[in-house]
């Protein structure tokens, strides 16, 4: 091992380490990496950290802390080593993830319309019915194509011995996509000669893919479908790739203010009068698309665009209701839901996980809290979870009564030690930090996948938690072929 | 373009004008006090009122404040939030605005902003005080930043005129204002008609008007050293070729909106366009004598007052669209724009957009 390498330690006994092999040696899709990171000093790395930093400031890459005044906003973390999968393990994730959306849209669909799989008492129907996700309103709406699930962004772990398991599904509107775009191009300012030496799959036309899958389910006949991008505004935290997006594709970044319904009909507000809009690519969650339908005092949505909708007259991506099948308990379901519909046996597997809602599984989970992470089933970011391991006494007993209280509304699953990679801490000093992975997934008129995705690293020492809200970074990832 | 856009187009570049003239307008004070005979007098409320009167509301300023000095106008129009026209507010409103559009506009443009408004976070009123003119100097010099890095990089399309409608509609009531001035200044010999009497503190004041539109060394190559008020008059409302003039910006925003809706002399496609048009027309043919016939307070009022018309033909034509089973006056209550009600045009996007 040379240099900047020497120091490092894998805990090759504890954590599956991304890079190294347990015994010591570099991983072979990682050794031209390990080499050339070994030639570089401390300072080498400092310099290059410098080069993606005003990268990062000056393309004003940054996301917002809530509950702090005037919004402050942060350079989000990122880690100058890339992350490597080698198109063999690459191949396996990809045909996963289209078999598991596949499946999930497929569940979406039928649950929007005649609730076979209820029926036929595959799944209980009280758990689906009555997920604060679905939208019964729905039922009998059929989306152009039969697409409910446009853009995905399943969240993907590696467990202690290697093996890739989704962790969950996020069908509404997953984010992150355009930190996956911008680490590449960090990446490729900072380590030139390191692209030279691998073939890495560029990810580049996701911007291009996402417009063509937009157009593919424009529910009008005009030629030039008109696609907007909604977003809730400035004060968003993810307002920042909501501008980039929309930039890249070339398509008006709207606010609800931005539209008018007319007759349900969807129009843009310009300085030319009306103009028809297709496709809404929204990033407002379904309680905020019309005050008219859901919340009355929301001012980020249309008045009228839910009847819009109805009508078929506009197209929105994600379709609504998509949440029921990212719900927390129905994960648990996703196995059966793949055997149901395609009648296959799934090629990534799930997290173990129990459900509070079942009396065995309650009393397993409430003896056991300190060895297992419980999540509420409805929430994301990280919020409303508890580490076990991680916890005091009195923090588990709290969340033992709201577990009781409410038991459908929580599940655990087994504290898993996700695999670790090399990363370096905001002193420069390298150490083991725990990783996943969200590929994003387009569905038009079929599933695809842009090679790689964001990985997101824990670079506080020890933590388990990734998100950005919780202090997470994320690092550039590579699918290369060997 | 959306009109929300357009909208913040238009403002973005107004308070940067605005808040560029609000430093003007205290420098033209300053450069007047420096000249005074009596330099305890810096204080006296008869030097400050004015400012208070032409740039805002005094009923605003005295809940505040209870008398007219260099410190309580300085706090007021420079850092008081609570005053929506300061240049705090300024800053802070037409940063606010280039947030919500930082994809349409280039980046250089948001961080001259964004640089601008902490600039202004990291000063204090001591500072101000110690040393006026540097910080007036750098107010200003951060707008022609700002306006000339807009100038280079930023394409001529709708986006560009709606920024030039915004600045020079500012601006040219600035100037009306900042003639105001001193037209208040002399309000002490009020009795009789507006003294033209050119005794020479009389032309050391017009000469601090000129100095503060950066006006002062353009005049002299017009009038040599020929300095009277008839010619200062003409030279700031009725020049067509000093930028800073009325009839200069009226004609710049009146070409901007022509290039927007197509109008041309003589053909006006919209409401906005036949009123500046009727503007344009009117300066074009007036003279200083047509002024004094009328009183010069009264000729600069009629100017703002039509200028705050053509802003709000411009919002109901531009960024208030709406469908036709709206009525007017629904879009009059929907929309809190203050064209006429506050004096000074004002209008935020953040007002809409707290959530």
């Amino acid at each position: 091992m040379i240099s900047l390498f020497e120091r490092y330690d894998a805990c090759p006994s504890r954590f599956f380490d991304e890079v190294l092999a347990p015994d010591g040696k570099p991983r072979g899709h990682y050794d031209k990496m390990v080499h050339r990171f070994g030639q570089f000093s401390l300072d080498d790395i400092r310099t290059r950290r410098q080069i993606v930093n005003i990268f990062f400031r000056n393309q004003g890459i940054t996301f917002t802390v809530y509950g702090v005044e005037e919004g402050i906003e942060r350079i989000f973390p990122f880690d100058l080593i890339p992350r490597i999968i080698p198109s063999h393990e690459w191949a396996r994730i990809e045909k996963g993830l289209i078999q598991r959306i596949t499946a999930l849209n497929e569940f979406l669909a039928d649950i929007y319309s005649t609730q076979k799989i209820l029926k036929d008492r595959i799944l209980p129907a009280e758990l689906v019915l009555g997920s604060k996700h679905f939208r019964r309103e729905f039922v009998g709406i059929k989306p152009p194509l039969g697409v409910y699930i446009h853009v995905t962004g399943s969240d993907i772990i590696r467990d202690a011995e290697g093996r890739y398991l989704v962790l969950e599904d996020n069908l509404r509107t997953p984010s992150g996509v355009s930190y996956m775009l911008q680490n590449r191009q960090a990446l490729k300012r900072a380590f030139p000669v390191l692209f030279d030496r691998y073939k890495v799959r560029p990810i580049d036309n996701y911007p291009q893919e996402l417009l063509r899958t937009l157009q593919e389910i424009s529910p009008t006949s005009r030629p030039e479908p008109n696609v907007v991008l909604l977003t809730p505004g400035i004060y968003n935290s993810a307002y920042f790739e909501h501008s980039f997006l929309a930039r890249q594709m070339g398509v008006e970044l709207c606010e609800g203010r931005d539209l008018v319904v007319n007759n349900n009909k969807v129009y843009t507000r310009t300085t030319r009068g009306l103009q028809r809009v297709d496709v809404i690519y929204r990033r407002v969650d379904d309680d905020y698309l019309d005050p008219l339908v859901f919340r009355p005092d929301s001012k980020l949505g249309v008045a009228g665009l839910i009847n819009a909708y109805r009508k078929g007259n506009v197209a929105l991506a994600n379709a609504i209701g998509t949440g029921v099948a990212d719900d927390k308990v129905i994960y648990s379901f996703v196995p059966k839901i793949i055997r149901y519909y395609l009648g296959e046996e799934p090629i990534l597997d799930n997290v173990d996980t129990w459900l509070a809602s079942n009396p065995k599984d309650l009393k397993y989970i409430l003896e056991n809290l300190e060895k297992l992470v419980v999540k509420a089933a409805n929430e994301s970011g990280g919020y409303g979870m508890l580490v076990g391991p991680e916890s005091t006494l009195e923090e588990r007993e709290r969340f033992a009564e709201k577990i009781v209280a409410n038991p459908r509304n929580y599940i655990a699953q087994p504290t898993i030690s996700l695999s670790r990679h090399p990363s370096f801490f905001n002193d420069c000093d390298l150490g083991g930090c725990h990783i996943d992975l969200r590929p994003y997934v387009l569905y038009g008129k079929s599933p695809t996948i842009v090679p790689g995705g964001l990985t997101r690293v824990a670079l506080k020492r020890g933590s388990l938690v990734v998100n950005s809200s919780q202090g997470g970074g994320s690092k550039d990832t590579w699918v290369i072929d060997e | 373009m959306l009109s929300r856009v357009a909208e913040s187009l238009f403002w973005m570049s107004r308070y940067v004008e605005r808040a560029e003239n609000t430093a003007r307008f205290l420098e033209v004070n300053f450069n007047l006090l420096l000249d005074l005979n009596d330099i305890t007098e810096i204080d006296h409320p008869n030097y400050w009122s004015p400012l208070i009167r032409v740039t805002g509301d005094p009923a605003n300023f005295t809940e505040r404040y209870t008398e007219y000095n260099a410190h309580t106008v300085t706090d007021y129009l420079v850092f008081n939030r609570q005053n929506s026209n300061s240049i705090n507010s300024s800053i802070g409103l037409a940063r606010e605005n280039a947030r919500s559009i930082i994809d349409s506009i280039s980046s250089e443009m948001w961080e001259q902003v964004n640089n601008l408004y902490h600039f202004l976070q990291s000063v204090t009123p001591q500072q101000v005080h110690n040393d006026p003119f540097s910080f007036y100097r750098e107010i200003k010099n951060a707008s022609h930043l700002f306006q000339g890095i807009t100038d280079n990089i930023f394409s001529r399309t709708e986006e560009w005129d709606f920024i030039q409608i915004g600045k020079y509609l500012e601006r040219a009531d600035n100037t009306a204002r900042l003639i105001d001035v001193k037209y208040h200044m002399l309000m002490p010999k009020e009795g009789q008609e507006l003294d033209l009497v050119h005794d020479s503190f009389d032309t050391i004041q017009w000469m601090a008007v000129l100095k503060s539109c950066s006006a002062l060394e353009a005049f002299r190559k017009v009038y040599l050293s020929k300095i009277d008020p008839e010619n200062i008059l003409w030279f700031l409302v009725l020049d067509r070729t000093f930028p800073r003039s009325i009839a200069f910006s009226v004609c710049a925003a009146q070409e901007a909106l022509w290039r927007i809706s197509g109008s041309s002399r003589h053909r006006y496609a919209n409401n906005a366009d036949r009123l500046i048009g009727k503007m344009e027309a009117e300066l074009s043919y007036t003279s200083v004598e047509d002024m004094y016939r009328k009183g010069l307070h009264l000729y600069l009022e009629e100017i703002e007052v039509g200028l705050n018309r053509i802003g709000e033909q411009i919002h109901l034509l531009y960024f208030a669209y709406h469908t036709p089973k709206i009525e007017p006056h629904d879009i009059a209550e929907a929309l809190p724009f203050t064209g006429l009600a506050g004096g000074r045009a004002n209008w935020s996007q953040s007002q809409q957009q707290q959530q």
